[in-house]
């Protein structure tokens, strides 16, 4: 480029405070905007089994509940559906109104965001199914996958 | 015998690239042409024989020898050839070789191209790019070799994972990805080489930025590739999920970025150079961060790629890469002081430095919540995911000011603007922002992030339509051209320039239709007989029949779909399927995409009823989808404009009549300058 480059009277040093001060405070924002929100963004996965034991106080706490959804106990249409998710040890009862994608099935692994109720139903507001076939049974202590929105 | 020689290739290119090293090496310490020549034909071998080994696997997949595991594990018998053939690249071994082949195809390429330009920076270049390409076949060498052959050979293979063979886009998202990665290491070896040989002036700056914008132009393609891949085939009816695969290719697309930007201000002005240095540094070393975390299982993914032994390889290279980087940019750092003070907080570089750290953060945001579920359990042993409403939240802001950044940096002057000219160059655009707001409003949009965007968007575009409107109109004058010629005859004169420009309006397009279709989109859930219909905003959608059959192109999958009718502002018939693959435990989901400029109608099949012919479907309408595609490709073009080679320069003496380039003009017509 051709652009002319223009002969500039030498900047005071104090100008770096100005400019120094403005990206401390962008900086800042952000740091703000990413930790001020973190706590209630997190999801805690659990299993049937860690979920139970935590008692009255997993009552309503937004979780994601891991494990395999038991054969023999899906019934109900996709958009009022009833299974029950087991770790192997333990089995909770899920109720989701929100369809499970296409790949939801007895026997598969699945994720299921939502909450337990005092009836002991978990309301799931989403039920995710891991579409591998290299996807592993989740047993007790192992993280169950890690999935997106509707992955 | 063709595995073999494929392995063999391999060892043989390990040998090459360390050979290549070494030669390069000595050359640049005893000044021996001689030598730097070996090294040269060292790499070009190298690529040679990484091209005879994909070719191998090529040839292995294609013939179906499943005596390689490889093979095996992702083809079968009845694979179509176009599927083997991508096949290559569809799983772990196969795409590090395909890796290696374009790492060494840009060396090959650059070493050749800088030959006699560049000849006291090429060799050290050399050096760190041939170690590159060695550490790649030391990895198909020893933890990940895509040759490896099993006993006993079976009659049939498990064939490709069924997701990565039912949509041809497969063929496309990843090969630009990769081109787009790879080629990331070759700015990286002219900033190892600039700072070991001390040629830390402007002129390494002027090859580094075109050779990022090259890889950069790649990379943004394989994303938003990736991006329409999601949308199309995965069936949840996005594009972009905060994934920590879609995370890793977009963390060495931000500081790639900001490099871009950083060291134009490097270049014109002499300041932040140690820090336009990092950048290179940070980009190269987070490709490796991006495969380490995605390929090493230990942040988890829906892309789910096998876990191997290359985790604790990557790692090492990572440590090996930044701290040696890191080391010499120390070193160097009393030669790389500001040969100019630092501009005043309203000019043009003082945006280009907030528009760095506002880059470096969304980097940070997007590399702290891809691991920190990884801390956190290292930790205290609690699982816990951090889901994408926490990304696009904490994003969005930070999006929303490089927007508004994007249209003021074009605006000021280097070094320091008056009040009168931020004035004069923003009163229009800032009209033109809010007056789309406006009409946004009017037209019954009340979400805050679409007005948002389109005032951005508004501000954007016409800072940069003023731009090349009085460029044009200037140089029509002086040279008594006609304005679409002189137009023309500018931006082919300042490809950087008006390319960066049209990159900037492709973005502007993406960010409204982002916004727009992340907020303004409807879905329904219904379950269907035979006959009933379901409404979705100005559709109708209703369901005929389910029907069940194999597939002609592949006879081993199982496709049921549904067929449905569509009324409305489209019409016609859709059939969205699930497909059973023989290996694949659940069904593949097949929406059916309806697109249109102004909004997409998209439907997803998520369980049938044989018995009562019950189908139940997910309806989205999705506004302005297809301008997040449209939008990307004016991004690519705009890049592929500003890294296209210039005329060569011939140094003819010029003429007493040559009259002021435009620019100058303009650049003299501020009173401030």
């Amino acid at each position: 480029m051709t652009l002319a480059r223009p002969v500039q009277a030498p900047v005071p040093p104090r100008r770096r405070w100005g400019l120094l001060l403005g990206v401390a405070a962008v900086i800042g924002v952000i740091a703000w905007l990413a930790f001020s929100g973190i706590g209630n963004a997190l999801v805690y996965y659990q299993t049937p089994s860690e979920l139970l034991a935590r008692g009255g106080e997993a009552i309503g706490r937004q979780v994601r509940l891991g494990g395999l959804v038991k054969v023999g106990s899906v019934s109900g249409p996709a958009t009022d559906l009833t299974f029950v998710v087991t770790d192997g040890t333990t089995e909770i009862t899920v109720h989701s109104t929100s369809a499970p994608t296409s790949t939801f099935r007895e026997g598969v692994g699945a994720v299921v965001e939502g909450r337990l109720t005092s009836e002991g139903v978990f309301e799931a507001s989403r039920v995710i199914v891991k579409h591998d076939e290299n996807y592993v049974v989740p047993t007790e202590g192992q993280v169950p996958s890690h999935l997106p929105d509707g992955g | 015998m063709i595995p073999t020689l494929g392995h063999a290739a391999v060892v043989v290119g390990l040998a090459a690239t360390l050979f290549a090293a070494a030669a390069f090496w000595l050359g640049a310490r005893r000044n021996d042409p001689g030598l730097v020549l070996l090294g040269r034909r060292a790499m070009y071998a190298a690529f040679g024989l990484a091209l005879v080994a994909s070719a191998a696997m090529v040839v292995s997949l294609l013939t179906h020898d499943f005596s390689v595991r490889y093979v095996a594990r992702n083809n079968a018998t009845t694979t179509p050839p176009f599927y083997s053939f991508i096949s290559l690249w569809a799983a772990l071994e196969g795409s590090i070789l395909f890796w290696t082949l374009l790492a060494t195809g840009w060396a090959a390429l650059v070493l050749h191209r800088y030959r006699e330009r560049a000849p006291a920076l090429m060799p050290w270049a050399g050096v760190t790019l041939a170690l590159g390409a060695a550490f790649f076949f030391a990895v198909m060498a020893w933890p990940g070799d895509p040759f490896v052959r099993t006993e006993p050979v079976g009659a049939e293979g498990n064939g490709p994972n069924a997701l990565l063979q039912n949509h041809p886009f497969m063929g496309l998202h990843p090969p630009l990805l990769y081109l787009g990665y790879s080629g990331l290491a070759v700015p990286f070896a002219f900033g190892m080489a600039a700072l070991v040989t001390r040629r830390t002036d402007e002129a390494w700056l002027g090859m580094v930025r075109r050779w990022t914008l090259v890889p950069w132009t790649f990379l943004s393609a394989g994303i938003v590739a990736g991006a329409w891949w999601s949308y199309e085939v995965l069936g949840w009816g996005g594009y972009w999920a905060w994934d920590p695969v879609e995370n890793a290719a977009l963390l060495p697309w931000l500081t790639a970025t900001a490099f871009i930007h950083s060291s134009m201000v490097a270049e014109r002005r002499g300041t932040l150079r140690v820090w336009t240095h990092a950048l290179v540094i940070a980009t190269f070393v987070l490709t490796l961060v991006g495969t380490f975390l995605t390929r090493s299982g230990v942040v988890e993914s829906v892309h789910s790629f096998t876990q191997s032994a290359i985790g604790p390889w990557f790692a090492g290279a990572i440590i090996v890469a930044l701290a040696g980087s890191l080391a010499l940019l120390v070193w160097r750092i009393p030669e790389l002081g500001d040969t100019r003070p630092p501009g005043r907080p309203v000019s043009r570089e003082a945006a280009f430095l907030f528009n760095n750290v506002l880059f470096l953060g969304v980097t940070f945001v997007v590399l702290f919540g891809t691991v920190y579920p990884m801390i956190r359990e290292a930790a205290s042993g609690e699982r816990v995911s951090l889901g994408a409403p926490w990304f696009t939240q904490v994003n969005a802001p930070i999006f929303v000011a490089l927007l508004f950044l994007m249209g003021v940096g074009p605006a000021l002057p280097w070094g320091g603007a008056s009040w009168r000219t931020v004035r004069d160059r923003f009163a229009l655009p800032l009209l033109a922002g809010a007056l789309l707001a406006v009409a946004g409003w009017l037209l019954g949009v009340r979400a805050a992030a679409p007005l948002v965007a389109l005032a951005m968007a508004g501000f954007v575009v016409t800072v940069m339509g003023e731009e090349v409107v009085r460029g044009s109109l200037v140089r029509g004058r002086a040279r008594g051209e006609r304005p679409p010629v002189a137009a023309w005859r500018l931006a082919t004169r300042n490809r950087r320039r008006y390319g960066g420009y049209l990159v900037h309006a492709g973005i502007a397009v993406m960010a409204v239709a982002v916004a727009v279709s992340g907020s303004l989109a409807s879905d329904v859930t219904v379950t269907l007989r035979s006959g009933e219909s379901v409404q979705l905003g100005a559709y109708t959608v209703t369901h005929q029949r389910v029907v069940s059959e194999r597939l002609a192109s592949d006879p081993r999958v199982l496709e049921t779909r549904a067929e449905l009718a569509l009324a409305g502002p489209q019409s016609g018939a859709l059939a969205p399927a699930l497909r059973d693959y023989p290996n694949s435990p659940s069904p593949i989901a097949t929406p059916a995409v309806r697109t249109a400029a102004g909004e997409d109608l998209y439907v997803t099949l998520l369980a049938t009823d044989p018995a009562s012919g019950e189908v139940t479907l997910h309806v989205f309408v999705n506004p302005l989808v297809a301008w997040i595609w449209i939008g990307g490709a004016v991004v690519v073009l705009g890049a592929a404009f500003a890294a296209w080679p210039e005329r060569r320069r011939v140094p003819v003496p010029a003429p007493a009549a040559e009259p002021v380039p435009a620019t100058a003009t303009i650049a003299a017509a501020r009173p401030e300058q």
